[in-house]
């Protein structure tokens, strides 16, 4: 029973983690209306950065993930600007494929800078905490505490701020949005800057909790794809209430089954959360 | 590797994922369809090739089934294990739209991969099943690599006729009004449905007969293989060709396989060399892609092209 909870409060951190990762990407689906998969390579980016400036150039953890989350962050609003933006005539379609070419220059790239093999930081050693025998590291405890944070924070951003309330115009109703005077092009580019810079956020949480290899980014869009199909590409409180089913789901999964499915669970919870609610959770009318 | 084994490698494998292309094609540029797993429909074929012919295991294999069949029967069960896959993965997806459908198929792709890697019962695991039994050209008096390049030639020609035959038929065009106005298709009493399943099924068996021709060339099937490089390999590609000709997907995958060919040709010194060499393939294919997607250049040499 207390290995069950034991997966289970992993799957609470892994779910954290699932949630920063998947917020930017929900957001630029939801503002710019395509799924933008080199998202994922955002994330490489960003833990590359911070690994960069703290093992190699010796700088202390937090302002090298600092950097990183700043640096990704006008990356993200670099690249909208420049690819992205010229093309939103050609339709969503178009767009999700050259995401995936744009994926690919960002993981060629970081390939041909960094190279193959395993990295990690230069952090010291993860502490255990123990209570009522389950164990949590605190570099764990960051990681839920980040979540929170950037959730409670997003919220009130969305909810309170002129720029929150825009982005939430647009992507409820662009035409509306654009006729009742607000400023398209301004909200586009805060949105890149939010949605790239939560990408730096999730990417300097994976550095800190995972081994980083080059193709780190590649194995992340997919369980970014599963949460944001669930949270059906929708609001802020889905993609967090999916991101939590699918970690623990995951991390629960290893009780039973080997380690190396899953992957193949967080798939598996989506397909039978798409054949019960095909719209997914937040259930909108339309796709 | 000198200009006759570049060009027989350019046909050989050019015209093997240009029947992936071509299948691709028809379900997207046609069918409206965006299949992001491509990948196992192949692998499904492959595996299917790989199960049927091989010998029953021995030693440290880890598989449960080789029938030892004929090489024929393989192929034949890669393009109905093709089918059954797409069966599977279309009764659910298909009722989904645009990207939600593009999502599903990946991540069905990755349920196969992932299956492959784990269940060691099915195909020794990662370490995949070398040796794959293939007829041999020799005892007829042929060289290898010609008649695998040819065969792989000839399943291309086949696919794109049958492809074409197809769309040139009264049912082709009622794909097209299923994709232009599902509204319009349906009050004329279009069976929508049923329409995109049938495009989604009969268009994944000539994957399940590359991928057994596939198995066969590389005489190894492994989940390594089978990536999902090979689903956005192939996307690329058919944005290269200019979407929804027959000649343009086979001209893009050919181009895309040439260019790849070429940057494997250059010997390295070093490993790190070969690494930004590979790296550096890897840029310059997404910048293509991005600027082909950007300005389009055949879609507007068509248009001309019509408009002259």
């Amino acid at each position: 029973m207390t290995l069950l909870a034991q997966y289970a409060l992993t799957g609470v951190v892994t779910g954290c983690f699932l949630i920063l990762a998947t917020i930017g990407f929900s957001l630029t689906r939801q503002v710019e209306g395509f799924l933008n998969i080199a998202h994922a390579e955002m994330l490489g980016v960003s833990a590359f950065i911070t690994w960069g400036l703290n093992a190699v150039a010796g700088w202390p953890f937090i302002p090298s993930a600092a950097v990183a989350v700043v640096a990704t962050a006008f990356l993200g609003l670099a690249i909208g600007r420049v690819v992205y933006d010229p093309m939103r005539r050609h339709g969503p379609a178009v767009l999700l494929i050259t995401s995936v070419g744009v994926a690919y220059v960002m993981a060629g790239m970081m390939h041909a800078i960094i190279g193959t093999g395993i990295r990690s930081l230069n952090i010291p050693l993860a502490t255990s905490y123990r209570a009522f025998g389950l164990r949590l590291t605190d570099y764990q405890m960051i990681v839920v505490a980040l979540a929170a944070i950037t959730g409670v924070s997003l919220a009130l951003f969305m909810n309170r701020t002129r720029t929150g309330l825009a982005i939430r115009a647009m992507s409820a109703n662009p035409e509306l949005a654009a006729s009742r005077g607000i400023d398209v092009r301004q909200t586009s580019r805060a949105t890149w800057l939010i949605a790239s810079g939560l990408a730096g956020l999730a990417g300097v949480v994976l550095a800190l909790i995972a081994t980083l290899s080059t193709d780190i980014a590649f194995n992340q869009i997919l369980q970014i794809l599963a949460v944001a199909i669930l949270a059906g590409l929708g609001s802020l409180y889905s993609v967090i209430a999916a991101g939590l089913i699918v970690g623990i789901a995951m991390d629960l999964s290893v009780y039973w089954i080997p380690a190396g499915y899953r992957p193949l669970i967080a798939f598996m919870v989506v397909i039978l959360a798409l054949l019960v609610r095909p719209q997914g959770l937040s259930g909108k009318a339309r796709s | 590797m000198n200009l006759v084994q570049l060009f027989l490698a350019v046909v050989m494998f050019g015209s093997l994922f240009s029947v992936l292309t071509l299948s691709l094609n028809l379900q997207y540029a046609r069918g409206g369809m965006i299949n992001f797993g491509t990948v196992a429909y192949f692998a499904a074929g492959a595996y299917a090739y790989a199960i049927v012919t091989q010998e029953p295991p021995s030693g440290l294999d880890q598989y449960l089934v080789g029938l030892h069949g004929p090489w024929w029967a393989g192929f034949l069960a890669a393009g109905v294990a093709a089918m059954a896959f797409a069966v599977l993965t279309g009764w659910p997806t298909l009722r989904l739209r645009g990207e939600y459908l593009a999502l599903t198929t990946f991540a069905f792709a990755e349920m196969l991969h992932s299956l492959l890697v784990n269940e060691r019962r099915i195909g020794n695991g990662t370490v995949g099943l070398a040796n794959v039994e293939r007829p041999d050209p020799g005892s007829l008096g042929l060289p290898d690599a010609w008649t695998y390049a040819g065969a792989a030639f000839v399943l291309m020609l086949a696919t794109a006729l049958v492809f074409r035959h197809l769309l040139a038929s009264p049912y082709g065009r009622a794909i097209d009004a299923v994709r232009d106005d599902e509204g319009a298709a349906e009050a004329i009493g279009k069976d929508i449905a049923r329409l995109r399943f049938e495009v989604f099924v009969i268009s994944a068996v000539p994957i399940g007969f590359a991928g057994a021709l596939y198995a066969m060339i590389t005489t190894l099937v492994s989940p390594d293989l089978f990536t999902a490089e090979v689903t956005f390999f192939v996307w690329i590609a058919l944005v290269l060709g200019g979407e929804r000709t027959i000649l343009g997907a086979v001209l893009g995958t050919m181009a895309l396989v040439g260019f790849q060919e070429l940057v494997r040709a250059i010997p390295f010194e070093s490993v790190r060399a070969a690494e930004i060499a590979a790296a550096g393939e890897d840029i310059v294919t997404g910048v293509l892609f991005i600027l082909i997607l950007r300005w389009q250049p055949f879609e507007a040499m068509m248009k001309r092209r019509r408009a002259a």
